[in-house]
């Protein structure tokens, strides 16, 4: 396959065979309106919105599935272009509510926009509408198929990158609408809840629950002592809500702004990253020389967890057993904390900042109660955090920066690694290293494991022993790996995996508009958090080592095990009833 | 071995098995076993033979007789009297719709004499469950040449040279996409066949799959063969039970006989085929959505390229065609490409199957030649429209194709020519409208399937096509709006380039076709709220009342008459009509052919319950009942007292103006008077009417003509308004050489003179000219005044002539001779008068733009006839004398070349301000009925015009509510009686006795009121 010369509004351009018309146009400068189009995974030519005109063609083209072919001639921006988008867009909004004043969307909705673009200033093709229920029987994600303009993106990412598949489209032609199989509500199929669908929704069609409302109200009733944390991820994107590139470290900003909210405690959940580094650790060393279950993965990710017990139920057993960091947090902070800052747990209010929203699913699993109470109240994503800011008038980015709270507020480099794939991985390993080797590690920069490649793989020689590990983000990746694993094709010590792309970074609950170049900006900056810390290492953590000695003894021990380990429920594929 | 000495085909196919072909099979094995006959008669169940309408249908070889409609006693008769006695059972033979012959065999029939059946040599023909039959009929020879003899290469080319295209409707080189498929790079590679048939009335490939599946077999083996495939899939729908078991069955014996499988005819190829039993989406024929439903994934399209034949089933090279191209491999192969390709058109070779629906005669499948006229498939193999009724349009391609109307009946159907009209071929369904089918409802149906049908992945499908029902749907419901034709086309231009497959591409097609050809219906639905075809039923009250020119609410009169209330009932009708005794006479009646009773048993005798509750009212000397407007102070005059003058006077003078009528002749009532003869419409029945309005206070001023006696510029000044309703009172003129001789007379003039009581002679033999009701009311006025011979001369055939069937039926009873098909060319006269006539014998030629054929003259054909009197009833025009020249600087009124007067059909007035016109002087001749129509609807719009109040009013909604239970069991309506033959024919008394009371009220009962809408 050679390259393809073609004319595109008068410009010739060059590109390889294969390349599709609506690439070759933004090489040749022509900017095409797309709305469907989600480049390398939903290339369906639904929406129509990017016709173009190709000499000789009976119909117009969609640009964006239209191969360029030798000595094409393409018109972007002829009359009947322009009138047949502004066509199709006003027939797409005449089946859409005009509910832009009250949309979660708005101002970051891509019809939008496109509506403006395209000049859109009257709807002449007035109908009747499709209309379904609102979904919200998840506690993570709300469909609104009324707000649907059924562009696929939600369906590719949820098939192609996550192999799950949890939704499609059913029903035909007007009444066709994405939904779970027979049309059911979300909470009874094998959702993972990690909410990248929300992420490619270029409408209001899927959000996350709100949860600020009920965090609004525990900040206002005085009798609440009200604790926050926050994820790693958080401070590598909550810029970008504020106007900052994608990148920037908002650390010290982020703490500021929290305070300003109203929070009494501002904390850090780096401080139970480490934790769970310790236990973790020291669990994948207790299997390997008691020969217990082999690969052990890590279980940080709520929406790997829900993954793997709907459609990997018979290797729970391969799972950590350690709870993810939001909830050992939440355990200590109702315990631990509550005791050191003499508060009763009961009037105590655990909010999550989290990049996530299987995580509002995670804190409210029947688990993870072991406090007394709901371990953590409520989670945000970062997307509400940024609108309760907004709300208050806080624009953290402009606000001096600010320490987290002790104790629960200190965290080493190796927490905020975390956040990026391959970062559990790495820090376990650099606590692992040491602890077996007893001497300290020549460096501490694992790269085999770091880099968006899907799966990454790396040995580590710990004396005697070397140590396979295996490192996966997305579930799409989880999927072919788990496979290998089953079949025995492959073999590790320790798997790392993470459900969304680029780990934690790049979660369902991040700012609208994350997409592979902001992950990687993303994922520059948590590296260079961790470079910027002067503790890397989680067995460094002092007040991690303070908490083992006032109160938990020692890892995998008997308070660890009540507050810190849990275990999984198989769930199966199809709905129980 | 037995010696069978007569086959009986009994034919299987889908619609003859829901006719209740099983049960006559069943009469017909029981009773040829009880006679003992058994190993003589040999009973073949076929596929589908064709005329679908006709079955249970049996053909019994070998005379090849062809019995239809049969019951299981027709079964038992059939076998004791043709099979045991050797005796044709007659009254089960088929009759030509058109020359009402009854034909003994099947090959006498035109259904079958016109086809050339390739596709569907076998359909029909052989047991579809006996694979040896088809291999007598060289089955799997074309599989076993192409394996043995022939390359690859050589098949494509064979292809190529006979031009076949594929069948699907696209009309893509077959020839050209096997090459493509067999060039494509990779392995391995399939053979699909599509089969999931689904526009509205087509079954064409429904019948090959049912009766003729080894040909399927053959030809996917041939392609596997050719492309470098050794698997194949049949996508067939699952409503087609039938075809799948057939099918099954078939490749099951294919693959006993070793002709499926592995080392075929031990050439080393293998090749296989399974079934794929789709759920019946209309998309899954769009070969992309049909390969994902195979792949078991959500059957919509993707976009292309990469074609198939690049990127098929599961990412492989894949050959698809459909099933009719796949039935016409194997002849090619045998029969070589020269021989297909000399069937056909310059560009689309060989022969097409279509599925005859809709209203036509012969409904059914017919394989005819590519480039067969239009006109010939419908009317020839079709046999035209049933009930008498005009064709409209025909619409091929389904919901992807458009209607084709009268004025293209001659169009030789190939790809390229329905292209052109904005149609398609599609897969060869061919749905026949007739003029009750209203062509904004049509695109409404069409477009509410491909609402159904859409899968939904592109929005301009999924949405426009929605938007576009709406706006159709409102336009049915009278809540249209100026701008939806404009917005129709709009959007249907958009979904059309901007849709993915060829479902949304096409899916516009009906509409826009529809709005090409029949634009001024849209607007009728639109603009005047109103459905021509009487159709769509929010539009109006019933389609009696609809389809009235007077908008005579006649429900409502007959549930009167049904109750006795006649004085009511005759009120009722002189609302909107106030002539109800002459219409009761003599109306032409569009409201019983549209009559709902009349699609069960028989229409309403509408026009005799008028005459009963109008003679009821003379014979009871009632008294009209009307509230008479307070004088106006404004005067109109009216030129012509013909029943538009009268109507229009009438109701002008009911709205409180003055009106004064002038008329030319020395007598009131226009061709009521001077054109219908006496004994259609009584002398006395004309004076009460006309008696009526001058008792409202019309002036009716006779012998006053206008243009000599007075000026129409002088009307002008004089009075408020004017309404010019002159009628079309003269002759046209044959145009044959000896029309001035002594004895030739214009039936107007005959006609007049015989109704003024004027002095006319006819001889001995007459000879009357044409073909409309002025033929027979000349030829019948001329038997009256003792012509010894009266002979009616016309041109075409007898269903194709303008006069009211019942009063051709009159004359023929009166002795009158008709000929058909024949056409005067010469008037041959001694001492100036004429003595012969030489006629010409006709054929029926090509379609003309009235969707009728043109008569041709048979040259050689020349007859001479004794003639002493010839009467040319052949047209008649205006006398537009009564417009006279304007005076200095008055506009003179517009008129067509023809001498119509040109008005504003809204407001139906002239280009002159206040002259109004209307009636024949403006449509040119037509009914009794539409003139009054015109005069009351003048009335209102003079009344507008100077300013009354009355048009405000004219239409109030009224409750309608059902009177007693309508008779809803089938019921033959009331026969009018008749003065016998005898005393009728030498004088003018009328001949239509009219009904008697109770007959009228048993009548009454017969109307369904549907009217009365279910709350």
């Amino acid at each position: 396959m050679g390259d393809v010369t073609l004319t595109i509004d008068g410009r010739q351009v060059t590109v390889p065979a294969g390349t599709s018309v609506l690439e070759a146009a933004t090489q040749a400068g022509a900017k095409i309106p797309t709305l469907c189009y989600l480049e390398g995974l939903n290339e369906i030519g639904s929406c129509r919105l990017c016709v173009v005109e190709i000499e000789g063609a009976k119909t117009l083209a969609a640009s964006c599935v239209t191969p360029a072919a030798q000595g094409m001639v393409v018109h972007t921006n002829t009359r009947q272009v322009r009138e047949a988008r502004r066509a199709v867009l006003e027939l797409i909004i005449s089946n859409h509510p005009f509910e832009c004043l009250t949309c979660v969307r708005s101002g970051s909705c891509e019809l939008q926009a496109l509506a403006e673009s395209l000049g859109i200033r009257e709807i002449r093709f007035e109908g009747a509408k499709a209309h379904h229920a609102i979904d919200d029987s998840t506690p993570s994600i709300v469909r609104d198929p009324d707000k649907c303009i059924l562009c696929r993106r939600c369906v590719a990412v949820c098939e192609q990158v996550q192999g799950v598949s949890a939704i499609n489209v059913s029903g035909r032609g007007f009444d066709s609408v994405v939904s779970p199989a027979g049309q059911l509500p979300l909470n009874d199929a094998a959702c993972t809840l990690c909410g990248q669908c929300i992420l490619v929704c270029p409408t209001g069609a899927l959000s996350e629950v709100d949860s600020t409302r009920k965090v609004w109200e525990a900040l206002g009733d005085p009798k609440k002592h009200v604790v926050v944390q926050t994820a790693p991820a958080i401070r590598v994107a909550l810029g970008e809500e504020f106007g900052l590139a994608p990148g920037s470290i908002v650390t010290g900003q982020l703490v500021a702004g929290l305070r300003a909210l109203g929070f009494d405690r501002v904390f850090d959940t780096n401080f139970t990253a480490d934790l769970t580094i310790l236990e973790e650790g020291n669990e994948l060393l207790h299997r390997l020389t008691t020969g217990g279950t082999i690969p052990m993965i890590t279980s940080c990710s709520p929406g790997w967890i829900k993954f793997i017990e709907h459609f990997y139920p018979d290797m729970l057993g391969n799972l950590s057993t350690c709870k993810s960091p939001q909830q050992m947090f939440g355990a200590l902070a109702k315990t631990y904390y509550a005791e050191k800052a003499g508060v009763d747990p009961a009037d105590m209010f655990v909010v999550s900042i989290m990049p996530c929203t299987a995580k509002k699913f995670e804190c409210e699993r029947p688990e993870m109660r072991s406090s007394g109470y709901q371990d953590v109240d409520a989670v945000l994503t970062t997307r509400e955090l940024a609108r309760m800011l907004r709300e208050s008038g806080i624009d953290p980015t402009a606000l001096e920066p600010a320490s987290y709270d002790a104790p629960l507020g200190i965290g080493t480099g190796a927490a905020v690694i975390f956040g990026a794939t391959g970062g559990v991985m790495e820090a376990a390993l650099r606590t692992v290293y040491e602890v077996v080797m007893k001497k300290e590690l020549p460096s501490l920069d694992f790269r085999e494991v770091r880099g968006f490649e899907g799966i990454k793989e790396a040995e580590v020689v710990l004396g005697d022993t070397t140590v396979r590990v295996a490192v996966a983000h997305t579930l799409g990746n989880a999927r072919k790996l788990l496979d290998r694993v089953r079949s025995g094709e492959a073999s590790y010590h320790f798997i790392e995996i993470m459900a969304c792309p680029g780990g934690c970074i790049g979660g369902g609950g991040q700012p609208i508009g994350t997409n592979t170049e902001r992950r990687l900006e993303r994922i520059d900056a948590i590296y260079q958090a961790d470079r910027d810390l002067p503790l890397r290492k989680s067995h460094d953590n002092p007040e991690v080592k303070q908490l083992y000695e006032e109160f938990l003894g020692e890892p995998l021990g008997h308070k660890s095990h009540e507050l810190l380990h849990t275990h999984y429920t198989p769930r199966g594929i199809w709905p129980k009833r | 071995m037995d010696l069978v000495r007569a086959h009986v085909l009994v034919c299987g196919g889908a619609a003859c098995v829901s006719s209740g072909c099983k049960a006559v099979r069943e009469a017909l094995e029981a009773e040829i076993a009880a006679r003992g006959i058994e190993r003589e008669i040999k009973v073949v169940v076929t596929g589908c033979m064709g005329p679908c309408d006709l079955g249970p249908i049996m053909v019994v070889y070998p005379e090849g007789v062809f019995y239809k409609k049969l019951t299981p006693d027709d079964a038992r008769e059939i076998v004791d009297e043709h099979l045991v006695k050797g005796r044709i059972v007659k009254r089960l033979l088929y009759t030509e719709p058109g020359t009402a012959e009854v034909v003994e065999t099947q090959e006498a029939m035109t259904f079958f004499s016109r086809q050339e059946r390739i596709a569907l040599r076998n359909t029909g023909v052989i047991d579809p469950l006996n694979i040896d039959e088809y291999i007598a009929r060289d089955g799997y020879a074309a599989l076993g040449k192409a394996l043995t003899e022939m390359k690859p290469e050589e098949i494509v080319d064979t292809l190529k040279r006979a031009g076949l295209r594929g069948r699907g409707g696209a009309g893509f080189p077959t020839g050209i996409k096997w090459d493509l498929t067999r060039k494509a790079e990779g392995s391995p590679k399939y053979v699909v066949c599509n089969a999931d048939e689904g526009d509205p009335g087509a079954f064409m490939d429904r019948s090959i799959l049912e009766g003729d599946p080894h040909t399927l077999l053959e030809a996917m083996a041939i392609a596997g063969y050719t492309v470098g495939a050794n698997q194949g899939y049949i996508y067939v729908r699952a409503e087609y039970p039938l075809a799948v078991a057939h099918l099954e069955h078939a490749i099951r014996q294919a693959r006993e006989y070793g002709l499926l499988g592995a080392n075929i005819f031990g050439t080393g190829f293998d090749f296989d085929i399974d079934l794929r039993v789709g759920a019946g989406a209309f998309v899954c024929g769009e070969e992309t959505a049909l390969l994902a439903s195979v792949e078991s994934r959500r059957g919509e399209p993707r976009p292309r390229p990469p074609y198939p034949a690049a990127s098929g089933l599961w990412g492989q090279p894949t050959l698809i065609n459909n099933v009719e191209t796949y039935a016409n491999i194997a002849p090619i192969i045998l029969r070589g490409a020269e021989w297909f390709s000399s069937i056909g058109t310059e560009k689309s070779k060989g022969t097409k199957v279509f599925a005859l629906a809709g209203k036509i005669n012969n409904t059914g499948l017919v394989e005819v030649p590519m480039g067969t006229a239009l006109g010939d498939i419908i009317f020839d193999l079709g046999g035209g429209i049933p009930g008498g009724k005009k064709f409209k349009a025909a619409q091929t391609g389904g919901p992807s194709g458009g209607c084709i109307p009268a004025q293209f009946l001659n169009t030789l159907i190939d790809y390229e020519s329905l292209k052109e009209l904005g149609t398609m071929m599609g897969s060869g369904g061919l749905i026949v409208m007739d003029e009750d089918t209203c062509m904004v409802d049509l695109a409404k149906f069409f477009m509410q399937f491909i609402q159904d049908e859409s899968c939904g992945k592109c929005a301009p499908c999924r949405i426009g096509t929605k938007r576009m029902l709406e706006i159709l749907d409102r336009i049915t419901k009278g809540q249209g709006r100026e701008g939806d034709i404009e917005l129709l086309i709009e959007l249907g231009e958009h979904i059309r380039t901007t849709a993915m497959c060829g479902l949304g591409q096409s899916a516009p097609n009906p509409v826009m076709s529809t709005i090409r050809y029949f634009r001024d219906e849209y607007e009728a639905h639109i603009r005047n709220k109103k459905c021509p075809a009487s159709s769509c039923a929010a539009l109006f009250n019933s389609p009696c009342q609809n389809s009235c020119p007077a908008g005579v609410d006649v429900p409502r009169y007959i549930a009167l008459i049904k109750q006795r209330r006649f004085d009511e009932a005759v009120d009722l009708i002189r609302a909107t009509n106030p002539f109800p005794a002459i219409c009761g006479r003599v109306c032409d009646h569009p409201c019983e052919s549209k009559c709902r009773r009349g699609t069960f048993d028989e229409p309403v005798a509408i026009k005799s319950l008028k005459r009963f509750a109008a003679d009821w009212e003379i014979k009871n000397k009632h008294q009209y009942r009307a509230d008479f407007a307070p004088p106006s102070g404004k005067c109109v005059a009216i030129v012509g007292a013909g029943p538009a003058g009268l109507s229009a006077a009438h109701y002008l003078a009911l709205f409180g103006h003055k009106v004064t009528v002038f008329e030319a002749l020395p007598v009131a009532g226009g061709m009521l008077t001077v054109g219908i003869p006496e004994y259609r419409l009584p002398r006395d029945i004309m004076e009460f009417e006309i008696e009526a309005i001058r008792k409202a206070g019309v002036d009716i001023r006779l012998n006053s003509r206008v243009g000599v006696d007075v000026t129409l510029d002088q009307l002008k000044t004089e009075y408020d308004a004017v309404f010019v309703s002159v009628g079309a009172h003269n002759s046209a003129a044959m145009g044959v050489p000896g029309e001035d001789l002594e004895g030739v007379l214009p039936a107007v003039e005959f006609l007049r003179d015989a109704a003024l009581g004027r002095l006319v002679k006819v001889g001995r033999n007459v000879a009357v000219v044409g073909g409309g009701n002025a033929a027979i009311d000349a030829a019948r006025t001329a038997l009256r005044l003792g012509a010894k011979e009266v002979h009616i001369v016309y041109r075409r055939l007898r269903s194709d002539m303008p006069a009211d069937p019942a009063e051709i039926e009159a004359a023929i009873e009166e002795g009158i001779q008709v000929h058909y098909l024949t056409a005067p060319t010469r008037l041959i006269g001694a001492d100036g008068k004429v003595t012969q006539m030489e006629c010409v014998r006709m054929r029926l030629g090509d379609f003309d733009k009235s969707g009728r054929r043109r008569p041709v003259p048979v040259e050689a054909s020349r007859t001479i006839v004794d003639v002493d009197t010839v009467i040319a009833a052949i047209g008649q025009s205006v006398d537009t004398s009564f417009a006279g020249k304007p005076a200095d600087g008055q506009e003179a009124l517009l008129m067509t070349k023809s001498g119509l007067v040109i008005t504003d059909p809204d407001t139906m007035q002239t280009n002159v301000p206040g002259v109004f016109a209307g009636g024949d002087c403006v449509t040119g001749p037509a009914t009794v009925i539409a003139a009054i129509g015109a005069g009351r609807q003048v009335a209102l719009e003079i009344d507008k015009f100077v300013g009354g109040a009355a048009w405000q009013h004219a239409d109030v909604d009224v409750e309608r509510v059902l009177v007693g239970t309508p008779i809803e069991e089938q019921c033959k309506r009331c026969v009018m009686p008749e003065m016998p033959v005898p005393e009728r024919a030498r004088n003018f008394k009328e001949v239509e006795l009219g009904l008697t009371e109770d007959m009228a009220v048993a009548e009454a009962a017969r109307c369904f009121q549907c009217d009365v809408r279910e709350p």
